[in-house]
């Protein structure tokens, strides 16, 4: 009697189940990372099709079951189903099958971790990567070992830095941190590493992908690092080795920028310690040069900047403290100006700079 | 003979609720009292995800400034771990773990007072940050060297950690409290593997709290000290190391995941089996399978530590994929339960059937997590987001309101309205998939958790706008909840002792219990003494095997 009840019920589960799976299809689409751009990344992009497979099959079966037995076994009257307490065969090989898959893919995915932090011998491409609160400064290493003519990128979170690098060979990161944890992430080389400020020592960690393909790739920190952690992006670029060598030598000849210190009637003194100016507010004389005494206590990078409304007048040079640096800035007419740290632009590190 | 008299205790004098409520030292009253405080927090909590996901709908900073963003994530996987799903679920315990033991109360009352009332306490403190200068802003987990002093100067912060530290000590003090009652209080016959399976997860809970929060509490202790005193033990300038704090958080913080949920399989495991008229299929195997469980969760810790480069990846892998195999065990054990059985859908049955479901999707994609080179991927994106809350919430959170709908007959004589109680869950179901589930697609396309705002051009968009709809639709679930409650109170269906047809000891007395909960017991002879009580003169279905039943109470 319940087998040709069931049936209607049957056909009209198959309804409800067919757009389902049309949905879980969809979902499955989703489910996929973005097209991996590194040699690394496409290796764990197949162990992750793998595992999202395996995923696929338990959900579908497991949450299929439930459905199935929720409609076939509602209760219709008040006789008692078999009261049964278990069955020491049955139960012997359902601990099987979990063990057989996570033995099966931990085999795999153990393979591919060797495979992909496996490093080369001597990587012609070693990039300093220092994190900051809330920024990244990537800094090109060379031979010389005089780091005054190295190529070097800072970033502030009005504008985000490029890494420039070569396809079709390994890049060597060395992920530094002046201050908190961040990560170093790109979503499109499927891999992040934390940034991890180390006690003297300590070796850093690194980490090494070989890009395969031209394009320009977002990236982002993943650790979450304070205020303006949503604002740590960056790019990396991936060019041709010739394209990359012409871009190297265009940056080398340009690294050098001098700071050119005058000094002038009135200065005014900032000092910044524990992410935060001193002052908020100062004054100048108006169509008359002056000097910023910039003292930075911490050893995190600041600077002083000044703008009228979202017009930029001034950039200070970026110092890590302790330290003191002398910003010369011409003359200006009479307004309200607005003074910021480009790399921590929050209200702890704005002030307002009246010149009258 | 098998029959256990206790006399309940008279009152002796009168007073006034108010102070009968403050001054309680009934396990059934603190029970009450943990599961009204967890919920208000609950509430506050709820109301932050909500802030959360309408910062988050659309690219932009709309109505937040990113500290703001920050304080607002962090009070609410705050509170929500700590101040809600466990507290909540040890309320469930300390309600229901002495009536399943046949026990008149938790074996030290006035340390049950006291371990309740520091939660409140604790509560207050970490929100207190917001009257002084701003609430903790570094993320549930406070990652070092972030929430020292120097990069997080405000006060909040040392507001969370003594907050925290307290509530910590509750669960301490919880925790011997549970462990000594199950232990020494069970009425005669109540053999260990006759225990409610609740029982056994809450028994397990326990001894992972004992375990892990003193872990937790050493390194609370330590960043305050680092903090105030000039301590150096996360301080990488002065020779600290500050991966040593994710060490002590998650060596408590994985266990703690276990904590939320083997009690909300207790509940399940209880409810199941009620609503298919049929006993968990394999009870001993269910049983070693919470114990490995228990076990296993000390030796994965560092699987939230993949990325940091400072652990030895093929150990923490396999640990965390081994927890698989008595979670399958277990998912194998509760759908043999359904195969044949006799399935009723009452609102607790749909929360259990809720959790099986949701909690599966959680199972999924921590193992996806648990093998490194995709971690590498998912670590600290939304996916990870997604995957805890269908563990927290699509597993816990739907155990906790099972348990709400089944045992609130007893704890108040009256059943909560039945079509009100559907669509909560309805509404509750829909609204969590539409949240969470699109989480998974953004992390896997790369978006961090725990960033205040995206690009427009990062194709974040739709999933986060649907993810915010969704975040709506599980407030407006709560309504019909809270409407069902005023009106259960003013005017409910009277429950009766027993409405469900229960197996376990608390069916056996009064709704609600006495004090000291049974005038006399039903024979203990099964894991389901008061389903032997009812067929005991059933030919057909003869009581379970073993299960002699000699001298029952007519």
């Amino acid at each position: 009697m319940s087998r040709l009840a069931a049936r209607p019920r049957l056909r009209a589960l198959l309804r409800v189940v067919a757009p389902l799976l049309v949905l879980v299809a969809l979902a499955g689409c989703a489910m996929l990372p973005p097209t991996p751009e590194t040699k690394q990344s496409k290796e764990v992009f197949v162990l992750y099709a793998i595992v999202l497979g395996v995923g696929a099959v338990v959900f579908v079966g497991v949450e299929g079951f439930i459905l199935y037995s929720i409609v076939r076994y509602r209760r219709r009257d008040d006789r008692l189903p078999t009261q049964l307490h278990g069955n020491n065969t049955i139960e012997l090989v359902w601990t099987a099958i979990p063990t057989v898959i996570v033995l099966v893919l931990f085999v795999l995915s153990t393979l591919t971790l060797n495979s992909i932090e496996a490093r080369a011998t001597s990587p012609r491409v070693n990039i300093e990567v220092n994190a900051f609160q809330w920024q990244w400064n990537f800094h090109y290493l060379d031979t010389d070992n005089d780091p005054t003519n190295d190529v070097s990128v800072t970033g502030t979170p009005a504008a985000p830095p490029v890494m420039v690098v070569p396809v079709g060979e390994p890049i060597h990161l060395i992920l530094k941190s002046a201050d908190v944890i961040h990560a170093f992430y790109v979503p499109q080389f499927l891999v992040k590493r934390d940034v991890i400020p180390v006690s003297e020592g300590r070796a850093p960690n690194t980490l090494e992908f070989t890009v395969s393909d031209v394009g320009t790739y977002a990236g982002q920190c993943a650790e979450f690092c304070g205020d303006l952690h949503a604002r740590m992006t960056f790019r990396v670029q991936a060019m041709t080795r010739a394209d990359y060598d012409a871009w190297y030598a265009a940056a080398a000849s340009g690294a050098t920028p001098a700071p050119s210190v005058s000094p002038g009637g009135t200065v005014l003194k900032i000092t910044a310690d524990h992410i935060s100016y001193d002052v908020h507010a100062l004054t100048a004389p108006a169509n008359q040069a002056f000097t910023i005494e910039f003292t930075n206590k911490e050893a995190v990078s600041h600077n002083v900047a000044i703008y009228q409304g979202s017009t930029a007048i001034f950039h200070g040079e970026f110092i890590t403290g302790p330290g003191t640096v002398t910003y010369s800035i011409k003359a200006l007419p009479a307004g309200t100006y607005t003074f910021i740290c480009d790399v921590h632009p929050i209200p702890d590190m704005t002030g307002t700079l009246t010149i009258k | 003979m098998a029959t256990t008299a206790l006399s309940p205790a008279t009152e002796t004098y009168r007073r006034s609720w108010v102070l009968d409520w403050l001054t309680t030292v009934d396990h059934k009253k603190i029970g009450i009292l943990y599961i009204v405080n967890s919920f208000i927090f609950f509430l506050a909590a709820g109301i932050l995800a909500l802030v959360v996901r309408s910062e988050l709908a659309v690219p932009g900073l709309q109505f937040l400034d990113e500290r703001t963003y920050n304080q607002a994530f962090t009070m609410h996987g705050t509170i929500m771990v700590f101040l809600f799903i466990v507290p909540i679920l040890s309320g469930f315990g300390n309600y229901i773990v002495p009536l399943q033991i046949g026990a008149p109360d938790m074996a030290f009352p006035r340390i049950n007072a006291l371990s309740f009332w520091f939660l409140p306490l604790g509560g207050i403190l970490v929100f207190s940050g917001y009257l002084f200068g701003g609430a903790a802003a570094e993320g549930w987990t406070l990652y070092a060297p972030l929430s020292n002093g120097t990069y997080s100067s405000g006060v909040g912060t040392d507001l969370w950690l003594v907050g925290l530290t307290l509530i910590g000590t509750a669960s301490i003090l919880g925790a011997v409290n549970f462990i000594a009652t199950i232990f020494k209080m069970r009425a005669p016959g109540m053999t260990l593997f006759r225990m409610p399976i609740l029982v056994w997860t809450v028994l397990t809970t326990q001894v992972l709290i004992l375990l892990a929060t003193p872990v937790l509490a050493a390194g609370m202790i330590a960043l305050f000290i680092d903090r105030n005193y000039g301590g150096s033990f996360f301080d990488p300038n002065a020779g600290g190391n500050p991966v040593l704090w994710q060490h002590l958080f998650w060596f408590f913080g994985h266990p703690e995941v276990y904590i939320v949920i083997l009690p909300a399989m207790g509940v399940v495991s209880e409810i199941l089996p009620v609503f298919t008229r049929r006993p968990l299929f394999g009870y001993r195997a269910f049983v070693f399978a919470t114990i490995a469980i228990g076990l296993l969760s000390f030796s994965v810790w560092a699987h939230h530590m993949f990325t940091t480069g400072q652990v030895f990846l093929p150990f923490f892998s396999f640990m965390t994929a081994l927890i698989a195999v008595p979670t399958g065990v277990k998912m194998f054990n509760w759908m043999a339960t359904l195969w044949r059985g006799s399935i009723t859908l009452a609102t607790p049955m749909l929360f259990a059937l809720g959790f099986l479901s949701m909690f599966l999707i959680g199972g999924i994609s921590g193992v996806m997590l648990a093998e490194p080179p995709i971690d590498f991927h998912l670590q600290d994106t939304y996916f990870v987001v997604a995957h805890l809350h269908y563990v927290f919430f699509g597993g816990s959170v739907f155990g906790v309101f099972a348990a709400t709908y089944y045992w609130f007959p007893k704890m108040f004589g009256r059943r909560l309205n039945e079509r009100l109680g559907k669509i909560h869950f309805a509404l509750h179901f829909i609204g969590f998939n539409l949240a969470f589930f699109p989480m998974h697609f953004l992390g896997i396309a790369g978006m961090p958790r725990r960033i205040a705002d995206y690009s427009p051009d990062a194709g974040w968009t739709f999933w986060n706008l649907v993810s915010t709809v969704g975040a709506f639709l599980i407030a407006i679930s709560i309504l019909p909840f809270l409407v069902n409650l005023v009106a259960t109170f003013i005017n409910g269906e009277k429950a009766g002792d027993d409405p469900w047809e229960g197996n376990t000891l608390e069916w056996a007395t009064s709704s609600p219990p006495p004090p000291y909960n049974f005038d006399k017991l039903p024979p203990i002879r099964s894991e389901r003494p008061v389903w032997d009580l009812r067929h005991r003169h059933d030919a057909e279905h003869p009581a379970d095997e073993g299960a002699v039943v000699e001298g029952a109470p007519s």
